[in-house]
C-alpha cells in the first residue's frame, strides 16, 4: 500500500520543479513519482538529492530527461522565491501523492492525465464532495443558460459542488448560479493562479466563507492563453463525478472537451435541445452522450432513430470506477479479446466501444496475437503502479 | 576551497592579505553550502563572510538588507574594487530599479543588495525565476525577531523564504547585537541545523558616561557648553523628530555646527547628510536613531543619547556606530529620571486598544480592502493600522494579497481568534528591559561588563573604560549666562509649517510654538475648551514675533482666518487683532461650504482630507485675484485645512497664501 502525506512546505520548490518539466507530459512525470514515491519510498527531495548516475541506473532515465531534472534543479532557489509569495498570499500545493489531493480527478484521469500538482486557493474540502460540472459555450442561448441554473440549483440542493471553468456563457452562468443557491463550486482556471487577481476580488467573501475554491494546474504566473483553456477542460471532467453539457457548437472548447471525454470513457448527458435549435447537442448525443431533461433526468426513450449505441445507456455499469473494477476482476492471468470480455462482463456494447475504453485503461496492455488485439493486466511491476491511483 | 587559496583571491579582489581566523571559519562552511548565523561585534568585517564567497560563487548573491543606506555604502565600496554589486530600493526610481533587475537577470550582477520588503513585489518574483542565485544573505538578522530591539514584519517572509529554499544553497544571518534569546530565536525560527557562530562583543575603546540631569534645559546647556570641546565629530541621539529640530536649531543659535536627520527627510536630504557624514561636514548630527545602522564610518568619536533608549540592547546597537577603527570614542548618556516616561509610553502605546483590533478583523472579513481605504473604514491612525496589520499577519488572522498592482488584507478563514496574551509577553519583556537600561544608568560598576553580561558575552576581560572604572564622571552646572542664552533661544525659535504643494500657491507658514513643548498649549485649552475667553495677549506677541522671523517686513494685501467649526470667534478676534497691529486690511468673507466635523476626530489624514475637501468658499472671489494673504488658525495638526482653503483661494487666482498659526502639533499623522 501506498501511503499518502501532506506536502511540507520545504517540497513546494520541488514539486513545482517536477510538476513543470518542459515537454514530459502527465504520464512520464507520474511514473517517475510511482518510482520514487511509491516504489523506493523516498521523498520527492531526496530523489531530486539523487546523483544523476542513480537517475540513469535506477530510475532508466535517458540524457534528455537527465539533463531536464539537472536544469529544474538549478531553479529551485529562484522557486523558493516564488514559493514564498504564493504561500504568503494564501495559496495551496496539493501534489498527487497528498491525500488532499482529488481522488475523484485520480480515477477519472488516471496516469496517463493527472496533473501531478493542483495549486488551489479556497477551502480543499470542496474536493472530497459529490461534483457535477456544467459546460457549454460562451455565447449560449437562453435556454442554455436557464437549464445551467437548474442543474446548478438541483446539485446545490443535494450538496453536490459545482465544477466550471470560469468562461463567459455557461461557465459563469454555473458559478453565478451556485452561489445563488448557496452551492459550492470549483472554478478551474485556464491560467496561473496567482494570475487571477480580479477574480478573488470578486469572490472574495465565498472563498473567505469556503464556498469556492479556484484551482489550477498549470504554472502559477503562466497567463491566460487558448491552450491552456483547451488544456483545462479535462480537468474539469475529471473532478466532476457527473458531467452536464447546456450547450455545444459543432467546433471549440466544448465540442472537443465532450469529444475527449467520451473517448475517455466518460459518461456524459447532454441537453436534449428543443427542435429549432441551432447547436451540436443532438450531434454529441450521437457520439455516446446521454440526453436529458431540463431538470437533468435520463430521457431513456430515444426521440432519435439514429441514435447508435441507444442500448448502453441503461446497462453501462453506473460508474467507471466499477466496471474498471469488474474488467480487472475478469482476468485470470490469460490474454482475453475484446468479445470475450464483452461476455464475461455481461455488457452489451459494440466490440468497438469496449476496445476505445480498454486502450484508455493503463493497467491494461494490448498483446497481438495474430491479427486480432488481446488484452491483458500489465505485469507485477506495473500492477503495484497502479497503485497511487486506484 | 583551502584558506591558502581563498587568500590568494582575497588579495587579488579585496586587496586585504588575509582573513581572521574567526572569518574564515564562516567563509569555509559557506563554500560547503551550509547556512550558518554569524553574531560579530561591528568593526569584526561581517561584510566580508559573504562577499568573499559571492565572488567565488559562480551566480548572484542576494543579500536582505533593512538599511538603504548601508546598501548604497557597500555598493559604492565593491565597485570601487571592481566588483559588480547593486542595490535595489524604493528610494531609487522604478526605471532604475528595473534595470538592474534585467542586469541581475542576465547574470550580470554578483552581490544584489535588496530591502525584504521587495519579496511584496511581483517584478521581483518574476525576475528572481531568470536568475541564478547562489547565496542568501539575511543582513541585521536580529530584525526577525520580537525579542531583539529592532523587529520587522517584512523579515518574517525572509524566514519563510529562507526555509524553502533548496539543500545545499548556502544562507549566512548576521548581526551585531543578539542577545542569547534572540540568538536562539533566529536559529530556531531559520532551522535546518543552522551553525551559530558567536564572536566577542565588548569595546574596550569606548569612554561610557552617564550624565544625571533634572531638566532638559541641563542637557542643552551642557552640550551647548561643552560639544566643540570634545574630540572629532559625532552623534546626539534623540527621543522624538521634534527634539532633533529643536537641538539643532539650539546649537544654530550657538553657532555650533550641525544638522538635524530624521526618516521623515526626503531621500536626497539623507542622502546628502549621510554624505556630510562621512567627510566630517559638521560637528555632529543630531538625529533619531533612524541614523547611523550600517554606516561604515570608522571615526565617529562620540555618540550621545539626550534620552534614554529602551534597553539595553538597543543602547548597545546604537552605540556601537562609534569607534570602529579602535581608537577611542566617547559615549555619554544623560538621564533625567523624567525620561522614562516616553520609553514607556512607547511599550505601553506600542499598541493599540484590542477593540481596534477586533475592527480591523470585522472590517477585514466583509471586505477585502488595501491599507488606505483600511484606514478609512476603520478611522485609524497610519501607525496604529500598521502595528494592528503587522500582528494580525503575525498570528495568521490575515494576510496580505497582491490584486493587480495594489496590497490588499485578506482574512485568513478558519483562522485562531486574537491572541492578546502574546502581547502581554511582549509588553512585560520590554518593561524589563527597559528597567534594565535604567540599571546600567544606576550601576555603580563596569558599564561595558554591565552590557556584556546583558548580551550573553561571557569574556573575562577587565574593564577600566567608565566613570564607575576610573573616568572622571561628568556634573552639569547652571551658570545664569547660560540660563539667558537658553530663554533667549526659546523665545526666538518658531516651528515651520510644510504646507507647500504642487498646483498651489500656498508657501511654507511659521507656528509661534509646538503644542505640548511650553505654556502654549495649556493657554490654548483654556480658551478653546474651558471657556477661558479670547486668546491671552502673549500668544499674540508671540505670534507677532513667529511672522517677524519667518517674513521680516513682508507686506500682505489681505488677512484671512480659517472659519471655525465649534470654538466660536476665537480664531476670528485673534485674527482681527493680528491685522489691527500688522495694518493688513481683514475679509471676513472665508466661509463654510457646508459642515464638518472637528478634525481631531478623525484619526489619520485621509479622512482629515476627505473632512474638508470642498468644505469652504469664498464669497467674493473678485477681491482674492491677485493678492497675497496671511492666512491665520490656531493650532495646525495634519495641514489637510490650510492645504484646503490653498488651493481653493489659488483657484481664485491669489498669488501667495503663507499660514501662520499659533502651535504645531506633535506626532501627527503623515499621508
Amino acid at each position: 500500500m501506498v501511503t499518502l502525506y501532506k506536502m511540507k512546505k520545504e517540497e513546494a520548490t520541488y514539486w513545482i520543479a517536477l510538476a513543470h518539466l518542459p515537454r514530459w507530459g502527465h504520464l512520464k512525470i507520474n511514473n517517475l513519482i510511482i518510482k520514487f514515491f511509491h516504489e523506493n519510498k523516498l521523498s520527492i527531495e531526496e530523489f531530486f538529492h539523487l546523483n544523476e548516475n542513480t537517475w540513469r541506473d535506477q530510475y532508466q532515465l535517458d540524457d534528455k530527461q537527465v539533463s531536464d531534472l539537472r536544469q529544474a534543479k538549478t531553479e529551485l532557489a529562484s522557486n523558493a522565491f516564488l514559493a514564498e509569495s504564493f504561500f504568503s498570499q494564501g495559496f495551496e500545493i496539493i501534489p498527487i501523492t497528498s491525500p488532499e489531493y482529488s481522488k475523484t480527478l485520480k480515477a477519472n484521469l488516471k496516469a496517463a492525465y493527472a496533473p501531478a500538482v493542483l495549486y488551489v486557493k479556497g477551502n480543499k474540502k470542496i474536493l472530497e464532495e459529490k461534483s457535477i460540472a456544467i459546460v457549454g459555450s460562451r455565447d449560449a442561448s437562453e435556454n442554455a443558460l436557464k437549464f445551467t441554473d437548474n442543474i446548478a440549483k438541483l446539485a446545490s440542493k443535494e450538496f453536490k459542488v459545482v465544477v466550471s471553468g470560469f468562461a463567459k456563457g455557461v461557465d459563469k452562468q454555473a458559478l453565478d448560479s451556485a452561489i445563488n443557491y448557496k452551492g459550492q463550486s470549483v472554478i478551474v482556471l485556464p491560467q496561473g493562479i496567482m494570475t487571477f487577481s480580479s477574480g478573488f476580488k470578486n469572490y472574495y467573501k465565498q472563498i473567505i466563507d469556503g464556498d469556492v475554491l479556484v484551482l489550477s494546474t498549470f504554472f502559477p504566473k503562466a497567463p491566460w492563453k487558448a491552450e491552456l483553456a483547451m488544456a483545462r477542460n479535462p480537468i474539469i471532467y475529471g473532478l466532476a463525478d457527473e458531467i452536464y453539457v447546456a450547450e455545444s457548437a459543432e467546433k471549440g472548447g466544448t465540442w472537443s472537451g465532450v469529444v475527449d471525454g467520451l473517448r475517455k470513457g466518460r459518461k456524459i448527458f447532454v441537453r436534449k435541445p428543443e427542435p429549432n435549435e441551432k447547436n451540436a447537442n443532438n450531434l454529441l448525443i450521437q457520439k455516446g452522450a446521454i440526453p436529458v431533461d431540463f431538470n437533468g433526468i435520463e430521457l431513456t426513450k430515444s426521440y432519435d432513430s439514429t441514435i447508435a449505441e441507444k442500448v448502453s445507456i441503461v446497462q453501462e455499469p453506473t460508474d467507471n470506477e466499477s466496471l474498471e473494477a469488474k474488467v480487472r476482476a475478469v482476468f485470470n492471468g490469460r490474454p482475453l479479446s475484446a468479445k470475450e470480455l464483452l461476455t464475461k462482463l455481461n455488457l452489451t456494447w459494440t466490440t468497438q466501444k469496449l476496445n476505445r475504453l480498454l486502450k484508455e485503461l493503463d493497467f491494461i496492455e494490448v498483446v497481438k496475437e495474430k491479427k486480432t488485439n488481446l488484452y491483458k493486466l500489465k505485469g507485477p511491476s506495473d500492477t503495484t503502479q497502479t497503485t497511487l491511483f486506484v | 576551497m583551502t584558506r591558502q587559496e581563498a587568500e590568494t583571491i582575497l588579495e587579488r579582489t579585496f586587496k586585504l592579505p588575509k582573513f581572521y581566523d574567526e572569518q574564515w571559519l564562516t567563509i569555509d562552511k559557506i563554500l560547503k553550502g551550509e547556512k550558518v548565523l554569524l553574531i560579530e561585534k561591528t568593526g569584526f568585517g561581517k561584510s566580508l563572510c559573504f562577499q568573499f564567497p559571492a565572488i567565488v560563487f559562480k551566480g548572484t548573491t542576494v543579500i536582505f538588507s533593512p538599511l538603504i543606506a548601508l546598501m548604497r555604502d557597500q555598493v559604492k565600496k565593491l565597485t570601487s574594487l571592481g566588483i559588480s554589486a547593486k542595490c535595489i530600493n524604493s528610494e531609487q526610481t522604478p526605471e532604475v530599479n528595473t534595470q538592474i533587475i534585467s542586469e541581475a537577470k542576465q547574470g550580470q550582477i554578483k552581490i544584489l543588495y535588496i530591502a525584504p520588503e521587495r519579496q511584496e513585489n511581483s517584478e521581483w518574483i518574476e525576475a528572481t525565476r531568470q536568475m541564478n542565485l547562489s547565496m542568501v544573505v539575511v543582513d541585521e538578522a536580529h530584525c526577525i525577531s520580537v525579542w531583539g530591539h529592532d523587529f520587522r514584519p517584512a523579515f518574517k517572509r525572509i524566514i519563510n523564504l529562507v526555509k524553502l529554499l533548496p539543500k545545499g544553497l548556502p544562507v549566512l544571518a548576521t548581526t551585531a547585537t543578539a542577545t542569547k534569546r534572540v540568538e536562539l530565536d533566529v536559529a530556531e525560527q531559520i532551522g535546518n541545523n543552522i551553525l551559530t557562530f558567536r564572536g566577542n562583543l565588548m569595546r574596550d575603546n569606548f569612554k561610557l558616561f552617564v550624565v544625571k540631569v533634572s531638566s532638559e534645559d541641563e542637557k542643552l546647556i551642557w552640550l551647548g557648553n561643552n560639544l566643540n570641546n570634545l574630540p572629532g565629530s559625532g552623534i546626539i541621539y534623540t527621543g522624538t523628530r521634534v527634539d532633533t529640530e529643536i537641538y539643532s536649531k539650539w546649537f544654530e543659535h550657538l553657532k555650533i555646527s550641525s544638522t538635524a536627520y530624521n526618516a521623515g527627510l526626503d531621500a536626497d536630504s539623507r542622502i546628502a547628510i549621510e554624505n556630510g557624514l562621512m567627510s566630517n561636514k559638521w560637528k555632529c548630527i543630531i538625529s533619531t536613531n533612524a541614523l547611523g545602522m550600517g554606516i561604515d564610518k570608522p571615526d565617529i568619536r562620540f555618540i550621545i543619547h539626550t534620552q534614554i533608549p529602551q534597553s539595553p540592547i538597543h543602547y548597545y546597537q546604537e552605540i556601537g556606530r562609534a569607534g570602529r577603527d579602535g581608537q577611542p570614542s566617547n559615549i555619554i548618556l544623560f538621564y533625567n529620571p523624567e525620561d522614562r516616561k516616553l520609553p514607556e509610553a512607547f511599550i505601553e502605546g506600542g499598541r493599540p486598544a484590542i477593540k481596534k483590533y477586533e475592527r480591523v478583523i470585522n472590517t477585514v472579513k466583509s471586505e477585502l480592502l488595501g491599507e488606505r481605504d483600511l484606514m478609512k473604514r476603520t478611522n485609524l491612525k497610519q501607525n496604529q493600522i500598521r502595528v494592528i496589520k503587522a500582528d494580525l499577519i503575525e498570528q495568521g488572522i490575515i494576510r496580505e494579497v497582491i490584486i493587480g498592482r495594489s496590497k490588499k488584507f485578506e482574512f485568513v478563514p478558519n483562522s485562531q481568534p486574537l491572541n492578546t496574551k502574546a502581547f502581554e509577553e511582549l509588553r512585560n519583556a520590554k518593561l524589563e528591559d527597559l528597567e534594565n537600561m535604567i540599571a546600567y544608568v544606576e550601576t555603580d560598576k563596569s558599564r561595558m561588563r554591565f552590557l556584556c553580561d546583558y548580551l550573553g558575552d561571557n569574556s573575562n576581560h577587565t574593564f577600566n573604560n567608565c566613570d564607575n572604572t576610573g573616568e572622571k564622571k561628568i556634573t552639569v552646572s547652571i551658570t545664569p549666562e547660560w540660563s539667558e542664552k537658553l530663554q533667549n533661544f526659546r523665545e526666538d525659535y518658531f516651528p515651520e509649517l510644510e504646507v507647500e504643494s504642487n498646483g498651489s500657491n500656498i508657501v511654507n507658514g511659521v507656528a509661534a510654538s509646538y503644542y505640548g513643548v511650553s505654556n502654549v498649549g495649556a493657554a490654548l485649552h483654556r480658551s478653546k475648551y474651558e471657556q477661558g475667553g479670547d486668546f491671552p495677549d502673549f500668544l499674540l506677541k508671540l505670534v507677532l514675533k513667529a511672522f517677524r522671523k519667518k517674513f521680516g517686513q513682508e507686506k500682505f494685501d489681505l488677512v484671512l482666518y480659517v472659519p471655525p467649526t465649534s470654538s466660536g470667534d476665537l480664531v476670528k478676534n485673534f485674527a482681527v487683532k493680528i491685522s489691527q497691529v500688522l495694518k493688513f486690511p481683514i475679509s471676513h468673507n472665508l466661509v463654510k461650504a457646508r459642515q464638518t466635523k472637528e478634525q481631531k476626530v478623525f484619526e489619520n489624514g485621509y479622512l482629515k482630507t476627505d473632512n474638508v475637501i470642498g468644505a469652504f468658499t469664498f464669497a467674493t472671489p473678485n477681491d482674492i485675484k491677485g493678492k497675497s494673504i496671511l492666512l491665520v488658525d490656531d493650532i495646525f495638526d495634519s495641514g489637510a485645512t490650510l492645504k484646503e482653503i490653498g488651493r481653493l483661494l489659488t483657484n481664485f487666482g491669489a498669488v501667495k497664501i503663507a499660514p501662520i498659526v499659533i502651535a504645531r502639533t506633535v506626532g501627527g499623522d503623515i499621508v
